[in-house]
């Protein structure tokens, strides 16, 4: 039998972990990709190394960061966040920079400055692929912060590990299950979400 | 904060000695062109020939290499390009309506910039759209993709007037219409044309509509302005062979009394056949979908008359039937002489007539379009 608010507290420490890798990934992810739209040297990178990095397999990622930085809920969020990122960033940066050039050029030509340009028809124009990179991120974050807690980050992924380790199936089940609804919760929540914030331009 | 106005009215844009490269290749190669204030200049000439890009270069979309752009006489590069832009109307063949903004968004985007209040801009939008004849309770909160050909275009002008700018730009504004949409929208234009009463420029390939609009007309080959005119000075004294080429100078010398209606109408497919028991709501429906304006009115087969895009969306919300609303239209036969056909649709005081060959619709003869291809 495992203890109630053993799985709680796990719980929560999952969700905080996730979701701290997955805030900084947005964070650092969207200037990223703005940035790569001024210059095709930086874009030409992040996306070659987004490419790269997804074809890299979540464990050999989480296992990297230990010779590099060290175990601990740090490392961890820094883990998750690598394989996190990409996917904003790759999906942000195409959704800015798909737009029919004539939309830019008219707007230019009838008096847009550039911030004007982004702010209305670029971003508008780029919220659904955005939207959908976090959304991946998101599972993506909640996968390998199960993974993360052989490097000691704590969370489900203890319990899951742990539970291995001593044959304890209770013990698998109380880490496992927590965090297959959780990905649930996720990908039904973003839906909904995703339903919310289309554009009515693009429904149907 | 609004930009302020650059200019009231044109007096003048002129371009001296304007020269523009890419490379090895020449866009315009020292082009002279006085644009004076109050006419509509049509630049006309083969593609390539430098006509978008000179126009571009009147809004510095595009920055020439020498030679100087004034507008009453303040060169152009004095000014901010935002501020000249948004002192300038801007019509594109592709519309370039923004696909993710409602029509009165659209239209309404640079008097937003300006910061105008909402009721301003809603205010703005519904005379605008009034002034291209779509009504604005059933467009105004629509999106572009809900709207035909043709109604696109004219929201794409409405959304270049926004602004009132004295100074329009139009390219090609009615390149990707269909040839018959594109005549209803060059007569509609040529009446607010006069009630807008600004200085315009004009981007085309199209002698027709060349002739039809503009006041002057300019033709363009190879980087060069080669003669710029009205359509009498160039048909009547070409300067040389390409000119009397473009504005095929020698129709002037076609009999007349050997034409016949078939020669001269614009033929129609079933797409323009609407049967008179359709209610108008869904024929702006098949209008919009198939990217039509005008239709035939057919009742058990024989047709009864035509019915308009313009005047069906004002009866979408009353149940009627094309059969109610239906315009009577003079019938030709295909076989008939053009003076006769000419002589009937005076008589009627109409300017459309409908064509029929074995019984069954196939063409539209429109006066405007006759009077032009005869001069």
């Amino acid at each position: 039998m495992v203890i109630f608010s053993v799985i709680t507290d796990a719980t929560v420490e999952h969700i905080i972990l996730a979701y701290s890798a997955l805030f900084v990934s947005i964070v650092i992810a969207i200037p990223l990709a703005f940035a790569s739209l001024y210059s095709t040297r930086l874009a030409s990178i992040v996306i070659k190394f987004a490419n790269l990095a997804q074809a890299v397999p979540s464990f050999a990622v989480v296992a990297i960061v230990v010779p590099l930085i060290g175990i601990g809920f740090t490392p961890a969020v820094i883990a998750i966040m690598l394989r996190a990122l990409l996917p904003i960033i790759k999906n942000t940066y195409i959704g800015l920079s798909n737009i029919d050039p004539l939309f830019i050029e008219y707007a230019k030509g009838i008096g847009l400055t550039d911030w004007q340009i982004n702010r209305y028809i670029r971003i508008p124009n780029a919220y659904p692929a955005m939207f959908a990179g976090i959304k991946f991120a998101a599972i993506l974050a909640n996968s390998i912060a199960i993974l993360t807690a052989i490097i000691g980050s704590g969370g489900l992924g203890e319990l899951v590990f742990e539970g291995l380790i001593a044959f304890n199936t209770d013990k698998i089940l109380a880490g496992a299950l927590p965090a297959i609804i959780l990905a649930f919760f996720i990908d039904v929540s973003f839906s909904i979400l995703e339903r919310i914030l289309t554009p009515v331009y693009l429904k149907s | 904060m609004p930009t302020q106005r650059l200019f009231d009215r044109i007096n003048s844009v002129h371009l001296q000695q304007v020269t523009k490269q890419y490379g090895e290749h020449v866009a315009v190669k020292q082009l002279d062109l006085e644009i004076q204030g109050g006419e509509l200049l049509i630049l006309i000439g083969p593609s390539g020939s430098g006509k978008t890009t000179t126009l571009r270069m009147i809004n510095r979309l595009i920055e020439p290499d020498e030679g100087v752009i004034t507008i009453n006489d303040h060169n152009i590069m004095d000014f901010d390009p935002v501020r000249l832009r948004r002192n300038i109307g801007y019509v594109i063949q592709d519309i370039g309506l923004f696909p993710h903004m409602t029509i009165r968004e659209n239209i309404g985007l640079v008097p937003r910039l300006e910061g105008w209040s909402g009721q301003e801009i809603s205010d703005r939008v519904r005379h605008l759209l009034d002034f291209v004849s779509l009504s604005p309770e059933s467009f105004m909160d629509r999106y572009p993709r809900q709207l035909s050909g043709g109604q696109q275009q004219r929201i794409g002008l409405a959304r270049a007037l926004a602004m009132d700018p004295p100074l329009l730009l139009m390219d090609e504004p009615f390149g990707a219409l269909d040839p018959i949409l594109r005549k209803q929208l060059q007569d509609e234009f040529n009446i607010i044309k006069q009630e807008i009463g600004r200085t315009i420029l004009f981007v085309t390939h199209d002698i027709d509509e060349a002739f039809k609009l503009g006041d002057r007309i300019g033709i363009m080959s190879d980087a060069r302005l080669i003669q710029i005119g009205t359509p009498e000075e160039l048909i009547l004294h070409p300067e040389n062979e390409l000119v009397s080429d473009i504005v095929d100078a020698k129709k002037k010398f076609k009999h007349m009394d050997t034409l016949r209606v078939k020669d001269m109408m614009s033929p129609i497919t079933d797409t323009y056949l609407f049967d008179a028991g359709m209610t108008a709501q869904d024929a702006v429906k098949r209008m919009t979908q198939t990217n039509v304006e005008l239709a035939i009115v057919l009742d058990n087969s024989v047709p009864v008359g035509y019915v308009e895009m313009a005047h069906l969306v004002q009866q979408i919300y009353y149940d009627v039937t094309l059969r109610d609303i239906v315009e009577p239209i003079p019938i030709f036969s295909s076989n008939d002489h053009i003076a006769s056909a000419l002589e009937k649709l005076k008589d009627r005081g109409g300017s459309l007539g409908l064509v029929m060959e074995a019984e069954r619709p196939s063409g539209l003869f429109f006066l405007n379009d006759v009077l032009l291809r005869l001069i």
